[in-house]
């Protein structure tokens, strides 16, 4: 139980830490956006080359975060019926719902998109238009390492729900706590950040 | 004789299990997917599915999300929110609505619907709107000693109107999906949008008009005491986000931008509100960031588990089951518009736009192929136009007891003496006017259509 607790914390961090640096590609997206908006009015720059760079920092940023999503809880439930459930319940759903759904389901993807990869790569594919960029097989790389993020995120829910359901009851708390601290939901990250900000104006 | 054939109904079980199984209280996007792999699954016990099927989701994720240049803009316009959200501009807009209405009946309410519409470039996850708006404003109408119902439902109403005015990341998801130009369905929705926002505007006026004690008005020692303080006060807090808004739009507007660039640009613009109002830190900035990709990352998990489940849904067969079921109710284009539009409405009470929009378009967008209203409106606008329909009717369902999304989160973030009943009882007219919008579109199509043909052809 104490070795699941440990590699799940591991795995945890490490994927929150790969989303929070993927998260700033949202900024590079927004730089490149802008820039490739001022710089066509003045010079003839390879807009499609910065067009595509910009999806190219979409995908980043999307793929990486959705485990990481998922983690910090922020992906959308429909709580009318799962808040009238008892916590044991709602662990054995969350339990079967990654063993069922969600690791299958990244595995159909991860297997899939990995053969769309490499076929990718086996073509040298490279942009549709000219001045495109070339190398489309390192973005499309980013959706089966992004899929196989989720996955763990989903195995690191699996070994906390099992230490939950059947662990000691030490443990159990511990590992409570660590899921507790991390949930982000947003509506109530907003509460906080208004809590931080009272006394601001007015 | 007929004989019934399990496989021939599999899209329907498929449906009965989604349904079902959203309740479970799992996250959406995965309920989606595992839903889809598992009626493949099943599909290929039947044989009418093949292993290798399942292939094509690769090239789909890839050209449908992406490979796109408009999802592109939805992580910017998140950002744009988000960043608008903590840079202290909304309460400034607000304080500042306040004083400028502070002598019109119902001045405080209206000042919040006004910062609802300003406002609603910025956001378009319900939740997130809502709670901002009840946190900045209920306080302050409390104090004030406002008759709640009246209070909490106008910051439901124009807390929600996100979605619906421009630049909404729901316009932005329903224009991909029913393969629309992101800029039309924009223009579309400014009349519409505005047009509810008048007739908030409006109720509230005759309302607190005949009734002031509903609404009491701020004491005139509020704000600055001269004309050029009151000055200074607009030009710094209410002219920079209205420039912000009227940029992003005016530049889709007028067709100077992509909807993409404008994103990019009003994300720029937010960072520099934040930056002048100084707000900005490193701190900030980094949550923003965070935020907005745990947003981005729940809506596109949401949609990568949509494009498994719908097109499963699809070779399985499930387009011919809907236009063969909606071809044998024989209702013609009004019923079926009707029955679309209902059955949005309700699932609107149990569900988010996101997961609505994203499950329920691609499954219907063949019957939206087949309406046809002959001269009351065009064949080729006929979709932009049923786009505003829809929006409008998502906006109003979050709206309504006794499942409102939108009053949910709000009873979450309300002071303790705000109770349920009050919020109930104070949507009750917005609804009202949320349907006579709905009713006014629905007949007078030029409405959402006038200005899109006039600004874009």
């Amino acid at each position: 139980m104490e070795t699941l607790t440990r590699i799940s914390d591991r795995f945890d961090k490490w994927i929150v830490l790969i989303g929070r640096i993927a998260a700033w590609s949202g900024v590079l997206l927004i730089a490149v956006t802008i820039f490739d908006v001022v710089t066509r009015r003045f010079l003839v720059l390879g807009s499609t080359k910065l067009q595509e760079l910009e999806w190219h920092f979409h995908v980043v940023l999307f793929v990486f975060c959705i485990g990481y999503a998922y983690l910090k809880d922020a992906h959308v439930r429909i709580d009318l019926v799962r808040e009238r459930l008892s916590e044991r319940t709602q662990w054995w759903i969350e339990l079967l719902g990654c063993l069922l759904f969600l690791i299958p389901y990244c595995a159909l993807v991860i297997y899939f998109s990995y053969d769309f990869t490499v076929r990718s790569f086996a073509t040298q594919e490279i942009s549709a238009s000219a001045t495109g960029l070339t190398h489309r097989w390192i973005i499309k790389s980013a959706i089966p390492i992004g899929f196989t993020l989720l996955a763990l995120s989903g195995l690191v829910v699996v070994f906390r729900k099992l230490v939950e359901l059947f662990g000691p009851p030490e443990l159990r708390e511990k590992v409570h706590e660590v899921e507790e601290a991390e949930v982000e939901h947003l509506d109530k990250a907003a509460l906080k950040n208004f809590g931080d900000e009272q006394g601001g104006p007015r | 004789m007929e004989y019934f054939y399990f496989e021939d109904y599999l899209p329907l079980f498929m449906f009965a299990a989604l349904g079902g199984l959203l309740f479970s209280g799992y996250p959406v996007a995965f309920v989606l997917g595992g839903v889809g792999l598992t009626f493949g699954f099943v599909g290929m016990y039947f044989e009418v599915f093949d292993f290798i099927q399942f292939f094509n989701l690769a090239p789909r994720i890839w050209g449908g999300i992406a490979e796109n240049l408009v999802l592109t803009a939805i992580p910017m316009f998140i950002f744009m929110g988000t960043m608008l959200e903590r840079s202290g501009v909304a309460s400034d807009l607000l304080h500042c609505l306040q004083v400028l209405l502070r002598r019109v009946p119902g001045g405080l309410a209206m000042a919040v619907t006004l910062m609802g519409t300003i406002m609603a470039a910025t956001t378009g996850i319900i939740g997130a709107s809502v709670v901002m708006m009840t946190l900045l404003a209920l306080p302050v109408m409390l104090n004030r000693d406002y008759n709640i119902p009246l209070a909490t439902g106008t910051i439901a109403a124009s807390g929600t109107l996100g979605i619906l005015i421009p630049p909404s990341i729901m316009l932005v998801i329903m224009a991909d999906l029913l393969g629309r130009s992101v800029g039309n369905l924009f223009v579309a929705a400014v009349f519409p949008g505005f047009i509810l926002a008048g007739l908030y505007v409006l109720f509230i006026l005759v309302l607190c008009g005949f009734r002031p004690r509903l609404a009491p008005p701020l004491p005139d020692d509020v704000g600055p005491g001269s004309n050029l303080e009151l000055l200074v006060l607009v030009l710094r807090s209410f002219l920079p986000p209205l420039f912000l808004v009227f940029l992003v739009l005016g530049s889709i507007l007028f067709g100077w931008a992509t909807p993409t660039e404008a994103a990019g640009v009003g994300a720029a613009g937010a960072i520099l509100l934040a930056f002048l109002n100084r707000k900005l830190s490193f701190k900030v900035m980094r949550d923003v960031v965070e935020r907005s990709a745990l947003t981005g990352g729940m809506l596109f998990g949401i949609f990568l588990g949509a494009t498994c489940f719908s097109y499963v849904f699809r070779s399985l067969g499930g387009d011919d089951i809907v236009i063969g079921t909606v071809e044998a109710m024989g209702l013609g284009s009004w019923g079926l518009l009707f029955v679309l539009m209902g059955l949005v409405f309700f699932l609107g009470f149990f569900f988010d736009w996101i997961e609505i929009t994203l499950i329920v378009l691609p499954v219907f967008s063949p019957i939206i192929e087949l309406l046809d209203f002959g001269t009351h409106v065009d064949k080729f606008e006929l979709v932009y136009w049923f786009a505003i329909l829809l929006a409008v009717n998502l906006q109003t369902s979050f709206l309504t007891p006794p499942f409102g999304f939108a009053l949910f989160y709000m009873k979450g973030v309300a002071p303790p003496q705000v109770r349920i009943q009050q919020i109930y009882k104070g949507i009750i007219p917005f609804v009202m006017l949320q349907l006579l919008g709905l009713g006014l579109v629905m007949t007078f199509p030029d409405i959402a259509l006038w200005l899109p043909r006039v600004l874009l052809n």
